[in-house]
């Protein structure tokens, strides 16, 4: 494993994020465990480190929400690398005033846009209060799987948002056609743009299921979540299960075309990829809707180490981010996870139990304790 | 502190693309200390800029006649018809000295989101132009990009048949070097490799 560029974070300042006033803290590698009781800031600390990465929250989609009550101005920096050596060394700054905005750097140079900061593979989160990526809304799921191929095919950014600004002008075009009486002939154009991005995004996001898949079953089973864990993508239109790769572009040509009729009454685009959906199940049996609370967060986690198998094969090791994971695991379980998390990523865990077992923890593990407005070791 | 006429030309400097409120304030200061025939100069060159510019009747960029020098150029090659975005487009077209036809200015490219349809752009004049010219072949040079290509598309499926029609090929510039190059242009490049002869 130690061929890949696995990130780290090696150092993390926050600054009026939620409970935090200002918190400075050096992380080690390994396993580090974030210890203390409810409402103490475990929780805010690993937000800070997908922020500092992605450029936004697991938990809001508002970055407002984040400022400390009596502050008017939250920041968040970090010192990240992401191969062992540390000659990839870049210091990363997030800040965010309401009614100013956000202000994104890198090594102290300035960034203007989100997409051109973010590091979609070098973090992967669970968090408990969450499970949006298994009973979340389609989108969501939808966008974990995107980051994973953002991360790891060259151009599908790319295609998505060429796929994603094509859809756009085609519900311009409907929608003004439907008030104007106007003839949407030209609706074609753009339907061969999305079909030619939306082919790419398709077969791209076929491709990372079946990795994902046999991956899935395995931590599925491992965690006791039971065998038989099935994911599968939902493609929309429904049909197009049934399509081979070479024939998308051209399927998709031609349901644009026939579905031409019913998006001008609806004004929009209603069938194509940004309606996909990803299918968690065990056997025939729908986790996303059905599952139990603790099968979702299972089915999550298992979902998380399939993400983190592959990004490692592709040779960018992430750096895992769980919150409060212990605490409803039984110590079998508990044993079968923290097994998993012995490679070569950093991973910083949370856990409110005054006593976790830390016999059970590697010997390579640093805990912080987090009370009182202070972490330390 | 500034005088009527000064604050004017301020704000009509300032409304320029790539001018902010300080460059056309520094601009202005210039023209003042400039000699005086200078500034008349620059106003007439504008004066006559906007009494004499139009849109050329055919091609649709601009001319001071009826017809444009391009299109009042005799000696070019009637069969070969380039459709562009803007009359800019044009100017680079030329400087490579590789293309001897005529040019036709479409004002602009699909965009819905914009509210731009097909009738908002000399479509229509184009399809009339192909069927009277006698043109063999229409090289369709819309910018590379998303609205671009769509008109491009659009336009071949409309003048299919008619015409045979050509895209400006994407790929690496001249004497680059292949580590810079994106991974979008130099995978179209790959996409669209020659045999070498």
């Amino acid at each position: 494993m130690t061929d890949g560029h696995p990130w780290r974070v090696h150092d993390l300042e926050i600054t009026d994020v939620r409970c935090w006033n200002h918190l400075s803290i050096e992380i080690p590698n390994g396993l580090v465990v974030l210890c203390g009781p409810n409402g103490a800031g475990k929780t805010s600390i690993i937000e800070a480190l997908v922020i500092a990465t992605l450029g936004v929250s697991p938990r809001t989609s508002q970055l407002g929400e984040l400022i400390r009550a009596s502050a008017s101005v939250m920041r968040v920096t970090g010192t990240f690398s992401e191969s062992r050596a540390h000659d990839m060394t870049q210091h990363r700054e997030i800040g965010y005033a309401s009614g100013v905005g956000r202000r994104l750097s890198i090594d102290g140079a300035p960034v203007r846009q989100l997409a051109q900061w973010r590091r979609p593979s070098s973090v992967l989160v669970f968090m408990p209060e969450e499970l949006r990526a298994v009973k979340g809304p389609p989108a969501a799921r939808r966008r974990g799987l995107d980051r994973l191929l953002e991360a790891m095919v060259p151009g599908f950014s790319e295609h998505l948002s060429g796929y994603q600004e094509a859809t756009t002008q085609r519900n311009a075009l409907l929608r003004r056609a439907r008030s104007t009486g106007i003839d949407p002939a030209s609706a074609f154009a753009w339907e061969t743009r999305m079909a030619t991005h939306g082919a790419v995004v398709v077969q791209s996001r076929r491709d990372a299921i079946t990795e994902l898949r046999p991956r899935f079953a395995f931590w599925l089973e491992a965690l006791g979540g039971g065998s038989g864990g099935v994911l599968e993508l939902e493609s929309s239109p429904s049909n197009l299960c049934a399509v081979d790769n070479d024939a998308l572009v051209a399927s998709f040509v031609e349901q644009f075309a026939r579905l031409r009729p019913r998006d001008l009454a609806a004004g929009l685009t209603t069938t194509g990829p940004h309606r996909d959906d990803i299918w968690i199940g065990i056997g025939d049996r729908d986790l996303r809707r059905l599952g139990s609370q603790g099968e979702q967060r299972t089915a999550a986690l298992a979902l998380l180490l399939a993400h983190r198998d592959l990004l490692r094969a592709a040779g960018s090791g992430p750096i895992l981010l769980l919150d409060d994971v212990l605490s409803e695991l039984d110590p079998g379980r508990r044993q079968a996870l923290l097994a998993a998390l012995t490679g070569d990523e950093q991973v910083i865990l949370s856990s409110a139990d005054p006593d976790v077992s830390f016999a059970d923890l590697p010997a390579e593990t640093t805990i912080f304790q987090v009370r009182d407005g202070v972490c330390h070791v | 502190m500034l005088t009527p006429s000064l604050e004017r030309l301020i704000a009509e400097l300032s409304r320029l693309p790539g001018v902010g409120p300080r460059s056309a304030q520094r601009l202005a200061f210039h023209l003042l200390k400039a000699p005086n025939e200078r500034t008349l100069a620059l106003a007439g060159a504008l004066t006559q800029m906007s009494e004499r510019l139009r849109p050329c009747s055919r091609c649709f960029s601009f001319a001071e006649d009826e017809l444009c020098p391009i299109c009042q150029d005799q000696r070019r090659d009637r069969t070969l018809l380039c459709v562009v975005e803007e009359p800019s487009s044009i100017l680079p077209i030329e400087r490579t000295h590789e293309y001897r036809g005529y040019y036709h200015v479409l004002g602009g490219a699909l965009s819905p989101i914009d509210g731009i349809d097909p009738g908002d752009l000399r479509i229509d004049e184009l399809v009339r132009r192909v069927d009277a010219e006698g043109v063999t072949e229409l090289i369709v040079a819309t910018n590379p990009t998303m609205t671009g290509e769509a008109t491009a598309l659009y336009l071949s499926d409309l003048l299919r048949g008619k015409v045979q029609l050509t895209r400006l090929a994407s790929g690496l510039p001249v004497g680059a070097d292949l580590e810079y190059a994106d991974e979008l242009t130099l995978g179209r490049a790959l996409l669209g490799r020659r045999v070498l002869e």
